[in-house]
């Protein structure tokens, strides 16, 4: 069965498609698992970059961050910022995992201030890239261990970036959305212990949801991959409730 | 530094670049490139070159794996932007290596295998120019290249070392 930190690792990962060129950036544990769990979970081949320009990385164990120079070993090249921000830029990243504070339900996302620009509540740590890589992506998939009315919002505070976000992964539910412009995010699947109308309270945002299905359960790889990749516990432990 | 800008701004996504001199050139008339005001107003005239994205970059490493990862020793010249800018890359190299050899220094890697559409291992392929460090520039076989008299150009073909390879093997 799904605890919160496999739902969403497990999510993320499905988002992976064959042959495709999928980016990991900074403080993106749980894509990073994601990506490192896709390549022993699933039999197609894709190329995997990395903030820490890794490419294809077999690091020789798992970093607790997404940029550690750990995700480089095994890698035969170092495809570093210039390079992958460059790629994104001129069309060449097919996936890429953005984090987000607020997310609205047209996909947008607000990683830069919390209340009033000029005078905010909380100052976040910027877009680092997302401004850019949002709108040059072929898709963009964000993630909240988080499902509230305070991150999923219907007016953000500020407008970070804008573009082409396809998913969002909630430990309670997969939003998808066509990446592009004037599309809004619809319920997909659910986890089987959520309804419908325990996700729609708890989202600020206004959503399509018709027939929503439960979520397929873990495959047996996947369940084996993510356990490997986390063998005592301790990145599940950072996300799941005590 | 002009064609240079165009690459950039093909590798950058980007659909010109500025550059800095230029003026007083007859370059920009000669190839229509046009001059724009500083829009942060320090009230100067920056030229800008449109992108340039060639549909296929071809160039000579010493080093490439079966992945088309490959490492350049030596100077790069401008093989970074030119791979980058292109819609297709194919690679020449002297030697065929492991991927495990090249992620023992993957910082040596100038061109990551997924770039990399095809491979081909071509040893003596600069020739004949030079390819650092392992061979240095023949002039005479160039001297005798630009000999324009009748059969120079035959002759020069009929030296060259895949020629002389599939003579080789024959």
């Amino acid at each position: 069965m799904w605890t919160s930190f496999s739902y969403l690792v497990i999510n993320l990962a499905r988002q992976i498609r064959a042959d495709e060129r999928t980016f990991s950036g900074v403080n993106s544990t749980l894509p990073m698992l994601a990506c490192l769990l896709a390549k022993r979970a699933y039999d197609f081949p894709f190329t995997y970059l990395n903030v820490s320009g890794g490419v294809n990385p077999l690091p020789s164990k798992i970093p607790h961050s997404s940029s550690d120079p750990l995700l480089n070993e095994g890698s035969a090249s170092i495809f570093s910022n210039q390079d992958f921000y460059d790629l994104c830029a001129r069309g060449g990243l097919d996936l890429v995992y953005l984090g987000c504070a607020q997310i609205d339900g047209r996909g947008r996302t607000n990683v830069s201030v919390i209340g009033n620009t000029l005078a905010p509540k909380v100052r976040l740590p910027g877009g680092g890239g997302a401004a850019v890589m949002l709108p040059t992506a072929k898709r963009v998939v964000t993630w909240r261990t988080e499902h509230s009315p305070r991150a999923l919002v219907e007016t953000l505070d500020f407008v970070t970036a804008d573009g082409n976000m396809a998913a969002l992964i909630t430990p309670l539910a997969v939003f998808a959305r066509e990446p592009r412009p004037g599309t809004r995010f619809r319920l997909v699947s659910r986890h089987p212990e959520a309804t419908l109308a325990n996700i729609t309270a708890r989202t600020g945002f206004r959503f399509d949801a018709g027939y929503v299905p439960v979520t397929p359960p873990p495959t047996e790889r996947e369940r084996a991959a993510l356990a490997s990749l986390d063998p005592d516990g301790a990145f599940a432990a950072d996300v799941n409730p005590a | 530094m002009s064609l240079v800008s165009g690459l950039r701004a093909a590798s950058y996504g980007v659909p010109f670049l500025p550059v800095a001199g230029i003026h007083g050139s007859d370059l920009p008339q000669a190839n229509g490139w046009k001059k724009i005001a500083d829009p942060y107003g320090s009230g100067q005239e920056v030229y800008v070159i449109p992108a340039i994205a060639p549909d296929v970059t071809v160039i000579h490493a010493n080093e490439v794996d079966a992945e088309g990862n490959a490492r350049v020793y030596g100077t790069p010249f401008w093989d970074h932007p030119l791979t980058r800018a292109a819609k297709r890359v194919l690679i020449t190299a002297e030697k065929l290596v492991t991927t495990e050899h090249l992620a023992r220094q993957p910082e040596l890697t100038l061109v990551p295998g997924f770039l990399v559409e095809a491979v081909a291992i071509v040893p003596n392929g600069a020739w004949p120019g030079s390819m650092h460090p392992y061979y240095e520039i023949d002039y005479p076989a160039v001297e005798r290249y630009v000999d324009e008299s009748p059969g120079a150009l035959e002759r020069h073909m009929a030296e060259a070392p895949e020629v002389r390879e599939m003579v080789n093997r024959k």
